[in-house]
Order: structure tokens, then sequence, then C-alpha cells
């Protein structure tokens, strides 16, 4: 018996403890001898399905008990839901991994095919049967999705769908504040359906929420921009533009989606970086107008290598910050600056407004900036970091669905003023504002042939900002 | 997890005395210890079973009449369980004077001790990984054999055998630490 693998010599002890044996541990290994004694406590064991049977059953005695009267025999006792999945086994691992289901009780086929078994979720049961064709059991696989979502009342839905994501759901709407006073949002699982997680915040009104609700069927305002764009977009005007749309091919993956020849007889080109989009415009001889971009990549070492590669010259190499990213900053031949990096958290975390590019203003004086920014288009600061007495080192602003950032010019030159196309909802008011805010007109509001109308305006930093809205 | 202070357990049950529907908590409380205090003197899971039932609608239907007296409350049920064993132990026929005389020891600290940390050892199970848990309960509560949990669970018999040595090593880590703390 020393012979066998550990694992098997305690397992003849247990089966002849369980067979109500006395078993002989005179030659056992002294681990397995000490865990045969707990596996001799576990003897008897009750079972989880009867544990809540008696419990059930309890509690219904308990009612009659309470009511002491003669029980309606219409009387609903309970309401639970019966879903069919396919592989029900998997399922099972599932819901225990992703929900902290207890598995109650199972009807299994030699097969492992499961005709019938029970999971206690919170405080209601969930009955689960593999498919059964032939009794018209059929899974949202095979009929192509299930129109009933299952709803789970949690205490914290954040951290719960952090485990269900980890355990394979897939969050299909974003957790979020409800309207109706729950934080919550819809998980997929693997076997095809919906769970709407949710936790209680706060308590609203049936007339506040009616209210809130009827205000969802007024008509709403679309966003007037063209598809994939955000409200900030940076418009980067070089002599050498189709070199520069190779670069940003070449060293950040960028696919050119548009190009045609600009009003100015230049190019025109329109890039998408990430989710991000980057006008390139301009040809030789004319005015350039490079910028300066924090370009937030899943790999900062990568790119900052290619970008290199594809002929840009190192600022900083890629190191740890303190700020908590990781990033390195490069020159391309055109004299763009590209802060390259890649964060701890996702983007997302930081602000759910920051993206892929992220433009970079470094105007003699910030805090004058913002006030223009604050004035002209509405932009609230969402952070700052500052000397105490005026000097910004770091500042960000949200202006519509996107976030600027900033920080006082540390030496000549590294002011670039650039240009941005800017979508708003209302070219024309926006106009009016921004050059009440201090802002010169370079070109009032006109329709364009390409769909848009917009104005420029050039900001006390000469920076220029094409203020745009597609056409209805 | 199964220990509450003497004055909540009296707050639990003045509450159950006045709503019965709150019965269940006294039972969560209290079912595992009961429950080892049966299955040690009846050889059979069935009979545990139907015994079990029998103390705690016993004692749900008899709440009322359970006045507050220093005992804690599982001494009241420990008296039930060994009344029931006892009219139990009657009606079998006396083919065994061992089977036949269950209660003869019954009402010692020592039982109560067993079934104490019997009671310990089924909730640590609770706190296992939940692939251990699975396999325990399936062998020991459900008495599957290795092969029937491997099928079921999809894994191979050394894998349920690895898995059952790690939960009972748990287990032993677990209730020792009980023990001594």
């Amino acid at each position: 018996m020393a012979e066998r693998p550990i694992n098997d010599q305690l397992d003849d002890l247990v089966t002849e403890i369980l067979a109500g044996e006395r078993p002989d541990l005179s030659n056992a290994d002294p681990l397995v001898a000490q865990l045969s004694e707990v596996a001799t406590e576990l003897r008897g064991l009750p079972s989880t399905f009867f544990y809540q049977e008696l419990k059930e059953q309890l509690t219904r005695s308990s009612e009659m008990s309470s009511t002491g009267q003669k029980i309606d025999p219409m009387t609903v006792r309970r309401f639970s839901t019966y879903i069919c999945v396919s592989n029900a086994s998997a399922a099972i691992d599932f819901y225990i991994a992703a929900f902290g289901a207890t598995e109650l009780m199972r009807l299994a086929e030699p097969s492992g095919k499961i005709g019938h078994a029970e999971l206690q979720i919170g405080e209601s049961t969930l009955k689960i049967s593999d498919e059964y064709p032939e009794y018209g059991a059929l899974s949202p696989q095979s009929l192509g999705g299930s129109p009933v979502k299952l709803h789970l009342q949690v205490e914290n839905v954040d951290d719960f769908a952090r485990r269900a994501v980890g355990a394979g759901a897939v969050i299909i709407r974003p957790i979020e504040d409800q309207f109706y006073g729950d934080r919550a949002g819809h998980l997929r699982d693997p076997f095809g359906y919906t769970w709407i997680v949710a936790s209680h915040i706060r308590d609203v009104s049936a007339a506040e929420m009616q209210e809130q609700f009827d205000s969802f069927s007024k008509p709403k305002q679309v966003p007037a921009r063209r598809e994939g764009y955000h409200s900030v977009t940076p418009y980067i005007t070089v002599q050498k533009a189709p070199e520069l749309v190779d670069f940003v091919k070449q060293a950040f993956g960028a696919t050119e989606v548009f190009r045609t020849t600009g009003s100015a007889g230049g190019l025109h080109s329109e890039v998408r970086i990430g989710e991000s989009m980057v006008m390139i415009g301009g040809g030789p001889g004319m005015t350039e107008r490079p910028s300066a971009i924090h370009l937030y990549v899943p790999d900062v070492d990568e790119t900052f290598r290619r970008a290199i590669a594809a002929g840009a010259t190192s600022l900083f190499e890629p190191a740890d910050q303190p700020y908590g990213e990781r990033s390195g900053a490069v020159e391309d031949p055109s004299g763009n600056r590209w802060y390259i990096a890649t964060t701890v958290v996702p983007l997302s975390q930081i602000d759910k407004d920051l993206h892929t590019v992220t433009v970079y203003f470094h105007p003699p004086k910030a805090q004058e900036l913002i006030d223009f920014l604050t004035n002209a288009f509405n932009a609230q600061e969402i952070m700052r970091s500052d000397s105490g007495d005026g000097a910004i080192y770091h500042a960000k602003v949200r202006i519509g669905d996107s976030v600027i950032e900033m920080g006082d010019a540390r030496y000549e030159g590294q002011a670039l003023p650039t240009a941005i196309y800017l979508y708003v909802d209302d070219v024309d008011a926006t106009y009016e504002q921004a050059l009440r805010a201090g802002g010169t007109s370079v070109m009032p509001p006109a329709d364009q042939p390409y769909g848009d109308r917009n104005a420029w305006v050039q900001d006390p930093f000469e920076n220029i900002w094409y203020i745009a809205a597609t056409i209805s | 997890m199964n220990q509450v202070s003497e004055i909540d357990e009296r707050l639990l049950i003045e509450a159950a005395q006045q709503d019965p529907s709150r019965f269940a908590e006294l039972y969560e409380l209290h079912f595992h210890r009961i429950y080892a205090y049966i299955s040690r003197r009846v050889r059979d899971r069935s009979e545990t079973q139907d015994l079990t039932a029998h103390v705690f609608q016993q004692a749900l239907a008899n709440l009322g009449k359970f006045s507050w007296r220093g005992a804690p409350f599982s001494s009241w049920l420990f008296r039930i369980a060994a009344n029931a064993i006892a009219d139990h132990a009657r009606k079998l026929p006396r083919e065994s004077d061992v089977e036949a005389s269950p209660i003869s020891n019954t009402n010692t600290e020592i039982d109560f001790e067993e079934s104490e940390r019997l009671a310990c050892v089924y909730q640590a199970i609770e706190s296992l990984p939940n692939d251990q848990r699975r396999v325990i309960v399936m062998r020991f509560a459900d008495e599957k054999s290795i092969r029937e949990i491997a099928r079921e669970l999809g894994r191979s018999e050394g894998a349920v055998k690895q898995l059952q040595f790690r939960a009972l090593e748990n287990l032993r880590g677990t209730v020792s630490e009980k023990a001594n703390g």
C-alpha cells in the first residue's frame, strides 16, 4: 500500500470509511492517516439539497402558523426561473464562478448530460437543464437568442460585474448610474442569457421616475458631426503632408480613411489612430501648424521603436513616470511632438473622455488659454497641477466629448500654435461666442461643399479653431 | 459563522416567537450541530434526515413554549433530538442492543462537544475553493464514487483525487486552527 500514490492511498481509506468500515491505519503514510481522520468526521455529511429542502419546508409551515388560518389553495408559493442551456455542466461552473451560486442538486445522465439541476443564487433558486429538443427544451444558441432577461440585485455592482467578466461574462451595456435609482448594466453569459446586474444607490419616487422617462421620448439632438469624430480633432498643417501621412501610418499604425485636395490647393488627409481621427494637410510653401499630441498606445516601447524607425528623433526614451504612466517622446520630421504613453489603468478610468489622440498645448500662459476655452467653447477644467502662484505644470479641460491637456511653455519654441477641428452643435452661436471671448475671425460661418458648415477663429495664442457642424 | 452572542440569540428567538417566519434564522444557526448529533447516533442517512426534520418541526411547533432560563437554545434542541432518537429506537425491532440503546450516554458534555466539532467541520467546507467544495459535497454528502464525480465535473479521476486530498488537507488546517484559536 505504501507504494501507491498518496492521493490513491487516501481515497482507498475514504472508500472504506464511506462503506462504514474502520480502516487499518497501521501501514498508512502519517499524513494520509491524519487526513483519513478528517474524512471520518465527514462521513454522513448532510446534503446541501436536504438542508435547503428542510428550510423551505419549515418556512412553509411557519407561514401557515403565522397566519393561523386556512390557506387559500390559489396561493402562489414561489416564482423561480428555469433555463435551458447547451452544456449545463459548464453553465453551472460558470454561474458558480461568476455569480457565487451554490449547486443544490443535479440529475445527470451517465454521459454527464444534465436533466435537471438547481442552483442557489442569493435568496433564489435557478433551475437548469441541458437541451432536450424532444421536450421543447431549447437553448438560446439554438433559438438565436432569448427574449427573457434575468435580473440580479447585488451589493456592489462594479465588483460583482468584475468577477463575472473574469469568469467569462461580457458587458453588453456598461455599468452606469440609472435614472431609476440603481447603478446597473447588462452582462451576456457564455450561454446566451442576458443578466441585468444592479445595486440600489438612491431612492427615486415614481413621479420623478416618470418625469425622467418622459424626457427620453423627446426628440434628441444628434451630435452634428461626422461619424467617428470626437469634438476635438487636431488639424496638422505641414509642408511635407504626404510624408507625414506615411510617417503616422508606419509609426502609429494609422489608417488613411480619406484624401483629397484641400481648399488652398494642398493635400487634405484624414487618418484614424486607435479610436481617434487626425486631419493632416498642407503642401510646399504653406504656413506650418505642427502640433503636440499625447498619444495613448498599448505598448509605448514598441510604438517608440517604430516611430524612431520611421524617421522620428527621440525627445526622451520610454520610462515609468511618477504620475502613473510609462511614456517616451519623439519629434517627427515635420516637427510634430508625440508624447507616447501607456497607462497603467484603462484610459476610461482616468477620464471617460480621454482619447487615443489627445492634443497637448504649451501656451506661454496656460491660465489664459483655459480662460479663452472656457468663455469661447464652454470648456470645463477637470484637473490642474500648479505652483500656487500662477504657473500651471499640467491641466486638463473638457470640451464636448474630448479632453485637451496643457502646461505652461517652459522654453522658447515649445509653444506650437496649431489648429483644431472642433465639432459643436451650433456653428454660428459658437463662432459669435468665440469672438466675444477674444478670438479673431479668420472666416465667418459658411456651408462647405464637403458637407460641413464651419467658421474659422484664431485664439490669442495663434491657434486656429475650425468650428464645425455637419449640415443636416 | 455559527456563533452568535447570547443576547443576539435571545433576540432571534423572541423575533421567531412573534413571527414564525423568522424561524429560518434559528434553523440556519443550529442545523449542522443537530444533524451531526443525530448522525452519530443513528447509522443511516435517511433516518438522520427524518429525525433532523422532526426535531426542527417540533421546535417550530413548540417555540412559543420555549422560555429563556439561561441554557442556550441549542440545549433545548439537543433535548428534543435525544427524545426523538429514543422514540425512534423504541420503534426499532430489538435486533441489536447497541442500536436499541442509543441514548444510554446522551446529555453528556462530550456528546455536545463532538457535535459542535462536527458542525465546525461541516461549516469549514463552505470556505473551501469551489472545485474542492464540490468534490467534498459529492463524495461525502452525495456518496458518489470518484469515477462518478470525475464524469460529472468533466475532470480526470486523478484530478478529482487530488482535489479530495487538497480539500481534506485544508479542512484539517481550518479545524485545527479553530481548535487552537
